[in-house]
């Protein structure tokens, strides 16, 4: 046991990340439970309201979405008394159904809303890994660049409403440096909607290296780029119109670049909401990004990118055609690079990988910085662009020749590589004099949490 | 039984009966050596009967030895408990839970809490602050937050420095930071009662130290570094390259020159003749191209590499150096009666280097060898003389001497006989041809001048074809000196080969 300092006391490791929410047991190698983040919910009119009264959760589960959808809760929103039903889990946003919005609790890989947070955890931990929460010590990750109150408000939800006997909360940077095995790294996630740098140090965070800024939406930009490009008429095709499958009724075989015949489910249009569509049309995006899109591992090149070739999609209206090598590349260029019109008409352009990198090394110690540049860590969903890596190679061996870039090749490795070094983590012998207990808690209040996890 | 069976082979065989009795006999040899032989798988009445001398078979008939089986749940299966712990290293009673053996003292440390170590932390009274540790830049309050950073984050400077955050006072670098801590320390311990030894305690102290103006400029110069525009680094990098190729002429204009001596001065250069190469660090191309480059230098300009260097040790002079003159007539004398002959050392070779160095050796191994061209012949010579020049019985300075100046008669000689024959057979061939051209027929010319058989023809072989191939040679001879080498080996045995035939003709 004491060998391999493991030790483990079936805690349990929370990652809650913008696309999803990943939970699990301390020691495995895998999250139990992988939920998307976002949630659907539909305001409940307020005459049903008062028939149910002081009911709970057990009324409106009754109903038939809520058996089949696993997570039904009504929740109070915060100041109105409108009572909302939330559509949570596999099933959760991804159905559609009459009048349901959807939103996402997590902007820029900090959690905005904290209402829907109890009823996703809930969801992951009792509906999907059918466990007691009280019975289980829980670490939570947080973004490097998390507010003070933010992890003080996940202790509360912890202790208070989950009644968890210890609780941690620790750096995403740092799990991830750890799940790469390493106590100094340079940490670079790119999430599904936020690209960060995190210089890590004997397993603590610099922050000075991300205090200017060093985390930036740069995936968000990717994504609309690819949008534009698709929805924006060319010479050569017409707009591409993005309807989701779930609003097509039929649709018939045509040749590529032909237009679409299909037949929209009419009875389902009217009770769309905008929120739903945007979610269901960026779903549509990040499906054609993720299996046509890339990156150039040399830099922008208009021959070497048409060298690659066209390659053929199919869209859920059917409508189906080659899409251009120039196309394909120039999203993943997104990353590196800004076009100089685009920075003349946008002054608060996310700031690219290379930005990023330099500005953040620049507010290190020069000694360290060969260090982190031979430890770096490239993990999270996003890093799986197609030649990302190379790319990224290429950029970082201009300025660093001995730059060494650690990416996992396990795409489960890469994708939930904070929760993988929270899991080693919550799992040494070591650690568990780290936890913060409920008896501590109540004793000392919030401000263990700072005290204790530096 | 069993002795009673033996004795009835022996007599069956006929065999003496053995000098001693059989029972004593018997009796000794199964306690000792044959019981302890008898391998498995043998009955032992097979064993007496045929002793030791056990076909190789019967080994094999016993019973093949396998891994031996884990043994599993027989010896009782181990029982784990899901326990409740408690770890010494938390301040609270906090009581996780996991997987023990049944059995488990419950009240026994956690294995763990044994690496919860504390780092020795300094901590200062109002009273020391004042008498030892004022400083004109930092307050009390600061310094005591100092010290508590860096005990929390246990001495992890980077970390200290990066978390760092005083509002009222200035901003600190690492090494203010440090300098700090250290200075502080330093004055506390000196200041305190000492239990232990003063060396323990020095030790301690020059554990403390920390220099901030050498920090200071590490720090400056690894910015410089870091700094440097790609221009730079490139003529860096051309700088390094040019000083090893430099570094490189001039081993190669050394190596060159000991070629030389070794040449001129044969074995009284007293270096030895197997170049060493002196390092595997140049692949071999490249040292081609070097050497290329080096034997250019040192033809065209010998002097560069040595007025560039001024290395004493690379100073050419071929002649031997007058070192030793100095002797003492004692010492003339001593030598002159115990026959000793002390030759001169060149010292122009530096002795540190392996291709200078000359060992120790015999002098029946520096015999002069015959030149490479004429070896063959002249050892047929030689040969014929009755000699052999590879071995001297006595191999003295004065018989050596003999030898060579033997070799180098018998060098001559066959030389001036090679010449002789040639210019004989060209003025036979121009005699042949001269007399077909008075005859006639243009084609026949150059049969005949190919095919002219003549008695000298034979024993020309060899040196005929190192006439044909006098380009192939010359290509040979710029490949390295142990191809060479083995070339003429070659040449010799071919040499051999026809000397006999020329014998026999000769006999004949």
């Amino acid at each position: 046991m004491v060998n391999y300092g493991g030790d483990e006391v079936s805690a349990l490791v929370l990652d809650i990340g913008t696309s999803s929410l990943r939970a699990g047991y301390a020691g495995d190698d895998t999250p139990k439970a992988i939920i998307p983040t976002s949630y659907g919910y539909i305001d409940i009119p307020q005459q049903q309201q008062s028939a149910e009264g002081g009911g709970d959760g057990d009324v409106t589960m009754a109903e038939g979405d809520a058996a089949t959808n696993g997570e039904a809760a009504p929740m109070p929103e915060q100041s109105s008394q409108k009572k909302v039903k939330l559509f949570i889990g596999q099933n959760g946003p991804s159905m559609w159904r009459e009048g349901m919005n959807v939103a996402n609790p997590v902007q820029n890989g900090m959690i905005t809303n904290f209402e829907p947070i109890p009823p996703l955890i809930d969801h992951a931990l009792r509906e999907v890994m059918r466990c007691e929460p009280s019975e289980h010590p829980i670490l939570v990750t947080e973004p490097a660049w998390n507010t003070s109150a933010n992890r003080e408000r996940m202790a509360e939800i912890m202790f208070e409403e989950f009644h968890v006997p210890a609780f941690y909360i620790s750096n995403t940077g740092v799990l991830n440096a750890f799940a790469a095995g390493k106590g100094s790294a340079y940490v670079i996630d790119i999430g599904s909607s936020t690209a960060s740098v995190t210089p890590v140090i004997d397993g603590f965070v610099l922050r000075r290296g991300i205090v200017r800024l060093a985390h930036s939406a740069l995936p968000q930009l990717m994504q609309a780029h690819a949008r534009h490009l698709l929805i924006a008429q060319t010479s050569r095709r017409p707009g591409i119109e993005l309807w989701s499958h779930q609003l097509i009724a039929s649709r018939q075989p045509v040749d590529p670049g032909a237009p679409p015949k299909f037949e929209l489910r009419q009875d389902r249009i009217a009770g769309t909401t905008e929120s739903w569509k945007a979610w269901a049309e960026a779903r549509e995006v990040e499906e054609w990004i993720q299996s046509v899109a890339g990156v150039l591992d040399q830099g922008w090149n208009e021959q070497a990118a048409s060298a690659r070739g066209a390659r053929h999609y199919e869209f859920p209206t059917g409508y189906s055609n080659y899409s251009s090598a120039a196309e394909r590349y120039s999203v993943g260029e997104q990353f590196f690079t800004h076009s100089p019109q685009l920075v003349a008409s946008n002054p608060n352009l996310p700031k690219t990988i290379p930005a990023l990198i330099s500005g953040s090394l620049s507010a290190c110690e020069p000694e360290i910085r060969q260090v982190l540049m031979g430890n770096v860590v490239l993990t999270g969903g996003g890093s799986l662009f197609a030649g990302f890596v190379d790319r990224l190679q290429t950029e970082l061996s201009r300025n660093f020749p001995h730059a060494k870039i650690h990416a996992p090749g396990n795409p489960t490795e890469r994708r939930y590589g904070a929760w993988l070094g929270g899991s080693i983590l919550a799992s040494l012998g070591t650690f568990h004099q780290l936890w913060i207990s409920r008896e501590e808690w109540e004793e000392h209040g919030k401000a263990i949490v700072g005290q204790r996890c530096k | 039984m069993a002795g009673a069976s033996a004795a009835d082979v022996r007599s069956i065989l006929s065999l003496p009966n053995p000098s001693t009795p059989g029972p004593s006999q018997l009796r000794r040899t199964p306690s000792t050596a044959e019981k302890a032989r008898k391998p498995d798988g043998i009955s032992r009445e097979l064993y007496s009967l045929i002793g030791p001398s056990a076909p190789t078979l019967a080994t094999q008939l016993a019973k093949p030895r396998l891994k031996q089986k884990p043994n599993l749940g027989s010896s009782g299966r181990v029982k784990w408990e899901w326990k409740q712990f408690n770890n010494g290293a938390r301040g609270d009673g906090l009581k996780l839970s996991h997987w023990v053996k049944a059995g488990t003292n419950p009240e026994a440390d956690y294995p763990f809490a044994k690496y919860n170590v504390q780092p020795m932390s300094y901590v200062f009274s109002h009273d020391e602050y004042t008498r030892l540790l004022e400083d004109k830049d930092w307050s009390k309050d600061e310094t005591e937050y100092l010290f508590q950073l860096v005990k929390d984050y246990d001495s992890r400077w980077y970390i200290v420095h990066d978390r760092y955050d005083w509002e009222d006072g200035p901003e600190r670098s690492m090494e203010d930071l440090k300098d700090r801590y250290y200075s502080v320390c330093r004055k506390l311990v000196r200041s305190r009662p000492w239990a232990g030894d003063d060396a323990s305690r020095n030790q301690l102290i020059a554990s403390l130290t920390f220099d901030k103006e050498r920090e200071v400029t590490r720090k400056k110069y690894i910015a410089s570094l870091e700094s440097r525009t790609p221009r730079q680094k490139a003529e860096e990098d051309a700088l390094y390259i040019e000083l090893k190729r430099l570094e490189q002429n001039e081993r190669q204009f050394k190596r060159d020159r000991d070629e030389l001596l070794r040449t001129l001065l044969g074995i009284e250069s007293g270096l030895p003749d197997l170049p060493v190469e002196e390092d595997g660090l140049i692949s071999a191309p490249v040292d081609s191209k070097k050497k290329k480059k080096g034997h250019m230098s040192a033809t065209a300009e010998p002097e560069t590499p040595v007025s560039s260097t001024s290395n004493v040790p690379n100073v050419i002079s071929l002649g031997q150096p007058q070192t030793k003159k100095s002797q003492s007539a004692n010492s003339a004398r001593y030598d002159a009666t115990h026959c000793i002959h002390r030759t001169d050392v060149p010292a122009t070779t530096s002795t540190t280097t392996k291709a200078a160095h000359a060992p120790v050796y015999l002098r029946s191994y520096k015999l002069p060898q015959p030149r490479a061209p004429s070896a063959a012949k002249v050892a047929q010579v030689l040969g014929e003389l009755g000699i052999s020049h590879t071995r001297l019985v006595m191999p003295t300075r004065e018989n050596c001497a003999q030898l060579e100046n033997l070799l180098e008669a018998a060098t001559a000689l066959v030389e001036t006989k090679k010449v002789v024959d040639k210019v004989e057979q060209d003025i036979r061939i121009m005699k042949t041809r001269l007399g077909e051209q008075e005859s006639g027929g243009g084609e026949e010319e150059a049969e005949t001048g190919d095919t002219v058989p003549t008695p000298m023809d034979v024993d020309d072989n060899n040196d005929a074809e190192g006439e044909v191939n006098g380009r192939a040679q010359s290509v040979v001879s710029t490949r390295s000196t142990r191809s060479r080498r083995q070339s003429r080996r070659s040449v010799s045995i071919s040499s051999v080969d026809t000397s006999g035939a020329v014998k026999r003709q000769k006999r004949g």
